[in-house]
């Protein structure tokens, strides 16, 4: 129990509660069903990619390139398939995107493994390079045309709830898709070598090295894995919007790093959990959309949440650093890994 | 590396390696910036005219400060994510004040000279606090730099949105795009004051014992703090020059575009000055920053060598991102082969 209220998720919950609290207050219509499928349907697809990011964290490293994955897989799928005058649903979509987000993946594993090179400066390029595919290569605009198959899949919901305000509100069949990976990503982690592994060498390369894990295929799965997640949420985004862009989620990769972070996994890696990621992106997410509900004017939005994250990110850094001065010789809670 | 750092690694052959590790990389730097632009010169005659020279010299200057400014927290084993929001921000605080005091029609009088003085002063404190607050964060209280900066860019654009409400200011006064298209012998003031700074930052990162320390700090923290270091000044000292470098970079975007916005450039130039600063050579510790004017002109050429001579083509000015990105790849994996085959395992 005592565990249970010290880790960091429950922390974040409560915060999540909290924050949703003080704003139903101040504005009760925030408190509905409508609002929590809103806030579920639109940090989807980027917990999704959190995991990707949750999984390069752990290991230590850091990746901004998966944006661009996401991107670059579901916007070549789309004009490949307008061009071979498809119309079925979205499946086929995500078969192709994903198969070409796994190749993405392997193909920056060999990049990383082969040479030896730290995966943030080699994903900086890549991430330019599929930005830069996407737009010269395949296409600069954004396409609306979609397959008759596809054409209803934004509305295609699990639940449906009658809501006062918005009339019918509904939850997104993707969130299966969020339940299905983020179960999976949780059962690679804690019970599987790879998953092992990742926080091994997150903890300290040196020694799971010379541990006997493989680090190599464990960098190529990651990425393959990122690469596959990336693609998932960018077709599903795309399928949302009901348009493919060429620069889909550019300038999202910090803020995604955040909520992970947020979200208590460590930048320095061996530290990170999937519940954590997902109530980082969601209160991301809650804080954004919950201040227009506050009526809070638009210009100051982005100033109070820069101040509410900067409040967020130093409580527990002040936290480690009494840790640090209290118990000098002692593990450190934060080393632990769970 | 100077002599007095050799003691990091005092083995004779490593010295030697660390010292041709710098050399290296800017030879590399020079021969692919020697072999680009001879490709574009050789593949595009409008690429070697005084015009088109001239148009990159005043392009790269407000990029390459940035990049410095990156480059200088990197040096430390930081980051600075927020460097374009404080050159947003400083540019904007300078904006408010010559908006609310000159008239643009003004006369050249000694008058709005100082006025402009005053505004690039305000430009300048604004840098520097941005720098103070980042500096706080990751020095005393201790949030990794990658997250505290993400933060205060956040923050720093939010600032920016809330002082104009997300309007553009225009309306400077004549004399303050002086700084951003006079040329002194024909070369862009700008562009000197890039190559100044980059020299600055070369002379205090080589030779003064501020910038050894601070690339102590970069190569090994705990080895620092335990030879008396103090990591938290140097820090915050660092910081604060990357705020001040960033608000140069809003002063010239500032007088070049006569105009500000807070949202200039916020979609990719954050990325970009990372992108240069590694391929420049900077890594915590090592790297020097001449590199990154380098990598700056490298880019700089690249994109408009490409713009240029893919003319005509859809989606033309795109191509230098896709260039740029193998660039960077390409750089790393030579690196790789020319002396980090050692390193890691």
């Amino acid at each position: 129990m005592k565990k249970l209220v010290n880790s960091r998720e429950f922390v974040l919950f409560l915060i999540l509660v909290l924050v949703s609290v003080a704003i139903s207050i101040k504005n009760s219509s925030f408190f509905s069903a409508s609002t929590l499928f809103d806030i579920i349907r639109s940090s989807l697809v980027y917990c999704i990619m959190a995991f990707g990011v949750l999984m390069v964290l752990i290991s230590g490293n850091v990746d901004i390139s998966f944006v661009a994955i996401a991107a670059m897989t579901s916007y070549s799928t789309h004009m490949l398939l307008l061009k071979l005058v498809y119309t079925g649903d979205i499946t086929l979509y995500f078969v192709i995107a994903i198969s070409m987000g796994l190749l993405a993946g392997l193909l920056m594993g060999f990049i990383i493994t082969q040479f030896n090179l730290p995966i943030f400066y080699v994903s900086l390029g890549y991430m330019t390079l599929w930005y830069g595919f996407n737009l010269f290569f395949i296409g600069a605009t954004m396409n609306f045309d979609l397959p008759e198959g596809m054409v209803g899949y934004y509305a295609r919901f699990l639940v449906k709830v009658r809501d006062p305000v918005v009339g019918e509100a509904g939850l997104h069949i993707s969130v299966i898709y969020l339940v299905v990976i983020a179960v999976f990503i949780w059962w690679l982690l804690k019970y599987t070598i790879f998953g092992r592994g990742l926080y091994a060498i997150g903890g300290n390369r040196e020694v799971a090295i010379r541990t006997g894990y493989n680090v190599k295929r464990i960098t190529y799965t990651m990425l393959a894995l990122v690469g596959i997640l990336a693609a998932i949420a960018g077709v599903t985004q795309s399928g949302y919007s009901r348009s493919f862009n060429p620069v889909l989620f550019m300038g999202k990769e910090l803020d995604v790093i955040a909520a992970v972070v947020i979200g208590g996994a460590s930048i320095t890696g061996g530290r990170g959990t999937v519940l954590g990621s997902i109530l980082g992106v969601m209160l991301i997410e809650v804080l954004n959309r919950g201040l227009i509900f506050a009526g809070i004017p638009a210009e100051w939005q982005k100033m109070v949440v820069g101040l509410a994250l900067i409040i967020f990110i130093s409580i527990p850094a002040i936290a480690e650093q009494r840790a640090k001065r209290s118990r000098y010789i002692a593990v450190p809670k934060e080393n632990r890994e769970e | 590396m100077t002599k007095r750092s050799t003691f990091i690694k005092n083995k004779r052959s490593h010295r030697f390696l660390s010292r041709f590790h710098i050399e290296s990389r800017i030879l590399l730097l020079l021969g692919a910036f020697v072999f680009i632009a001879a490709f574009f010169s050789i593949t595009e005659e409008r690429f070697l005219t005084p015009r088109s020279i001239s148009s990159m010299a005043f392009q790269c200057p407000e990029i390459g400060l940035m990049a410095l400014s990156m480059a200088i927290t990197m040096i430390i084993g930081g980051i600075n994510l927020s460097i374009n929001d404080t050159a947003n921000l400083s540019a904007l605080m300078a904006g408010l004040f010559l908006v609310k005091l000159a008239s643009p029609t003004a006369t050249a009088d000694y008058m709005s000279f100082f006025i402009i003085g005053i505004a690039i002063l305000i430009a300048l404190v604004t840098g520097l606090l941005c720098g103070v607050l980042n500096g706080v964060l990751v020095g005393y209280i201790g949030v990794p730099p990658i997250l505290a900066t993400l933060a205060t860019l956040t923050l720093y654009r939010g600032i920016s949105v809330v002082v104009t409400g997300g309007k553009t200011l225009t309306g400077f006064p004549k004399q303050l795009s002086v700084i951003g298209h006079q040329t002194v012998v024909g070369i862009p003031i700008s562009f000197i004051i890039l190559v100044a700074m980059g020299v600055l930052m070369y002379v205090i990162f080589k030779y003064t014992t501020f910038g050894f320390k601070a690339r102590m700090l970069g190569t090994n923290p705990t080895a620092a703090k335990f030879s008396g270091i103090n990591s938290k000044s140097i820090t915050m000292k660092i910081y604060i020059l990357s705020g001040i470098l960033g608000a140069i970079a809003g002063i010239i975007v500032m007088s070049r575009i006569n105009s500000v916005a807070y949202e200039y450039g916020t979609r990719t130039y954050i990325l970009l000055t990372l992108l240069i600063s590694v391929l420049g050579g900077i890594s915590p510790g090592f790297g020097n920053v001449i590199g990154v004017l380098f990598a700056t002109f490298i880019l700089q050429i690249l994109s408009t060598g490409f713009h240029m001579l893919l003319l005509g083509v859809r989606g033309s000015s795109f191509f230098k991102d896709f260039s740029w990105g193998v660039l960077l790849i390409v750089f790393l994996i030579i690196d790789y082969f020319m002396h980090h085959r050692e390193r890691m395992v």
